[in-house]
């Protein structure tokens, strides 16, 4: 459902009452070897979600409120990136941060007037200034001056992709004072292995940009924690998903998909990423200098999510497989996912942080199509000519929709 | 020839033809001692740290013949329960001849077949064991009987196995996940429920594909074969199927540490490899275990062939891979083998010794190279 929400707690309730609840029950299963003593209440909610049932929301959230305003508030920049996939997470990640009590900074790269800022998160930025945000707009080589010259406990850039652009970021934080230095840097660096998942401590690629951060803020700070994403849907997407398949389904097109449709890939719903860094920034200690794949604990292969898409939008898909250098496309353009298995699993969080997937995707892709269908996004003309490329190197007929 | 005649025979038990008649053994040692220790495993050391009758069902084949030894090394009484038609005890590759006397001297032997339910049942009775290992137990019938003898067992504890999950698109398997009451392991799922439905401490261990020296499933063995014979390997589909292996002795060790402890009491535990690996990388990984050089992989539409009877491929066409976090956090148990060293240890100790269980048979493969060069 999309957020409405006006003041802090009705945010928290929005964002609470989306989601599936279910009894936290306790169990002998709980672990609290790694649970601080600091935060017992919020320590017993975390060892409830550890259990394996997802945490009552609203309760989490009420805690870590009560966390804030006893004295564990914090004021938190996030530095976001103005387009793309990663753009959402400083949405969910100011949301969850405002709910729990803290103080937000959010510094959109570039200017408000910008076209960019027309298309969300950017424009439901309403959402985070009525619940008590600052909404700022600079250049990241100048945070100082953007965000008139204020100080914070947390930075969180969720912008750059290489050092250039985030050093600067960086050596203010560390100039200025900053306790704690989260980077949102990228499970792509990963090297290809024949044994996945891609774990936290597995070997990346030297060359990356991230990487190149990775280590320089690791040198910086005492305090520092890099959070490797995948893919993610949710509302307030920068970037296209699930669309991709929802436009050819409800056209009743056929979905075109590379190779066999059993490569497997990591789709998270960005509210787990927030809760993901949330944890970070009320557990310091345990975040400190440690890496985290941001990421859902399910794989799910290509063929499975057409079927799930199918299935949320009530529609049957036709699956057409081709194999891209046999028609001649490039397949980073034709299809929205990496062309091979693209697994990394959120290891490190689970075990440090006590952070739980949430993520449920054949019901969070019912609430996705419920917004892609209210949005007419499916009634707009739409050209599809890779796929129509495809379809006629497979020798598949399109019907002409009536 | 795969196991090897005991030479150390006079050191067994008398073991006569119908009865257990062993005689009691004094248990020597109450030390901890495992031969092989998980690395960065905090070692559980159970409540009731005091010598356990064990009871193995089955225990002379793989999995126990590792599990068996952890435990006799660990000071518990431990009673093996077969036909007899394997060697009660052989000395493993790499075991010392004072290491297998020692273990040889003091496990024990109870003749029997398990399907003969009333036998089970009063000799079960005559000795009353305080744990049970059920390493063999295919059917809930099987298991009903040993639950009757011992009204006071404190631990049943149960070898199942992950294909009970039902297929599912998202993975892996979590102990969680639904389970196919249809699969060809549906004995394991009601062996499970009659163990859950039972006033009994149960505990249930599922592996995933088990590898490893005197592995009598040919699955590291079928590559080697292939390697050694410097034959392509045919790997149906794509080859990026992710299926998952998990070693003998981490999985005795996981067995190990369920004994006694609380945190096992009706849990369920997935047990394999820390991570999966996919069709193509394993047979990669094969090959650097055994010193070969990096295979040529087939790819071919097992579809387009019938094979009879006859398995092209040991391992399920479709992603298989299941999810051990549960057993990392609450028992602590992290396994000690990676993939390419585990099958190394496996080749070391048994493949590339010039043992195996069944003869090389490259019929399939021959049908699937033979039609890739006709349509060449």
């Amino acid at each position: 459902m999309a957020f409405s929400s006006t003041a802090a707690a009705t945010a928290a309730a929005a964002f609470a009452s989306g989601r599936r609840s279910a009894a936290c029950r306790p169990s002998s299963q709980s672990s609290s070897s790694f649970l601080g003593a600091s935060f017992p209440r919020v320590a017993a909610v975390r060892r409830c979600a550890a259990s394996g049932a997802p945490a009552r929301r609203a309760a989490a959230v009420t805690v870590r409120a009560q966390a804030a305003s006893a004295g564990g508030k914090k004021s938190v920049l996030i530095v976001n990136t103005n387009g793309g996939g990663h753009a959402v997470i400083g949405f969910y990640f100011a949301k969850e941060l405002l709910a729990a009590g803290h103080d937000v900074t959010v510094l959109t790269v570039g200017e408000e007037g910008s076209d960019k800022m027309k298309k969300p998160p950017f424009s439901r930025f309403s959402e985070l200034t009525s619940a008590g945000a600052k909404t700022v707009w600079g250049d990241p080589a100048d945070v100082g001056a953007a965000v008139s010259g204020a100080s914070f406990d947390v930075v969180l850039d969720n912008n750059g992709k290489d050092l250039d652009a985030v050093k600067p970021v960086a050596d203010w934080a560390k100039a200025a004072g900053v306790g704690q230095f989260l980077f949102v840097s990228s499970a792509g660096i990963y090297t290809t292995s024949d044994e996945p998942p891609h774990v936290e401590g597995d070997a990346v690629k030297e060359s990356a940009g991230h990487v190149g951060v990775e280590k320089y803020i690791a040198g910086e700070f005492g305090n520092w924690s890099s959070f490797r994403p995948q893919y993610m849907i949710g509302s307030g997407n920068n970037k296209d998903c699930e669309e991709w398949f929802f436009d050819r389904i409800v056209r009743k097109r056929p979905v075109p998909i590379p190779g066999s449709g059993m490569q497997v890939t990591n789709i998270a719903h960005v509210r787990d990423l927030a809760s993901m860094l949330a944890l970070a920034v009320e557990s310091p200690g345990a975040a400190a200098g440690k890496i985290f794949n941001s990421v859902c604990d399910r794989a799910v292969t290509f063929y499975g999510l057409v079927k799930m898409c199918a299935a949320a939008a009530g529609i049957d898909a036709e699956i057409v497989h081709y194999d891209p250098a046999a028609v001649g496309v490039d397949a980073k353009k034709a299809f929205p996912f990496r062309n091979m298995h693209f697994y990394a699993e959120p290891r490190a969080a689970k075990e440090v942080l006590g952070w739980t997937s949430t993520t449920n995707l054949p019901e969070d892709l019912k609430e996705r199509f419920a917004e892609y269908a209210s949005s007419g996004r499916g009634e707009k003309e739409m050209s599809f000519d890779l796929d129509d490329k495809i379809l006629s190197a497979v020798g598949v007929p399109v019907a002409v929709a009536a | 020839m795969a196991a090897t005649a005991s030479l150390k025979s006079s050191l067994l038990l008398p073991c006569p033809l119908s009865d257990f008649s062993g005689a009691a053994l004094s248990i020597s040692s109450q030390t901890r001692r495992r031969s092989w220790r998980p690395r960065g495993a905090r070692i559980q050391v159970s409540a009731a740290a005091d010598s356990k009758n064990i009871l193995v069902m089955g225990g002379t084949r793989f999995i126990g013949i590792f599990l068996s030894r952890l435990l006799v090394k660990e000071g518990h009484k431990v009673t093996l329960f077969t036909r007899g038609k394997a060697p009660i005890t052989q000395q493993l590759p790499g075991e010392s001849d004072a290491e297998y006397a020692e273990f040889s001297s003091k496990v024990l032997h109870l003749k029997g077949d398990r399907q003969d339910f009333d036998f089970v049942k009063t000799s079960l009775a005559a000795k009353g064991f305080d744990v049970v290992y059920d390493i063999n137990g295919r059917e809930a019938v099987e298991v009903a009987p040993i639950l009757d003898a011992l009204p006071n067992l404190e631990q049943y504890i149960y070898c199942s196995s992950a294909g009970v999950y039902l297929k599912s698109d998202l993975l892996p398997h979590f102990e969680t996940d639904a389970v196919d009451p249809k699969s060809r392991h549906k004995g394991k799922l009601e062996t499970e429920s009659l163990l859950e439905s039972r006033d009994v401490n149960w505990t249930s261990i599922r592996p995933v594909y088990i590898y490893g020296p005197l592995n009598y499933n040919p699955v590291e063995e079928w590559f080697f074969h292939r390697l050694k014979a410097a034959r392509p390997i045919p790997v149906p589909g794509a080859g990026n199927q992710i299926t998952q292996l998990g070693h003998v002795k981490d999985l005795a060790t996981a067995f190990g540490l369920v004994l006694g402890n609380p945190k096992a009491s009706k849990q369920v535990f997935n047990i394999s490899g820390a991570k999966y690996v996919t069709f193509d990388g394993l047979a990669r990984a094969c090959a650097k275990a055994g010193g070969f050089p990096e295979p040529e992989i087939v790819h071919y539409n097992p579809k387009d062939f019938d094979f009879g009877k006859k398995k092209a491929f040991p391992f399920r066409d479709q992603h298989f891979f299941a999810s051990i976090e549960k057993a990392t956090k609450e028992l602590g148990c992290t396994p000690e083998y990676g993939l390419v060293d585990g099958l190394t240890d496996s080749y070391n100790l048994d493949f590339g010794r010039g043992t195996f269980r069944k003869e090389a048979d490259f019929t399939t493969d021959d049908m699937i190279l033979g039609k890739k060069l006709v349509s060449v």
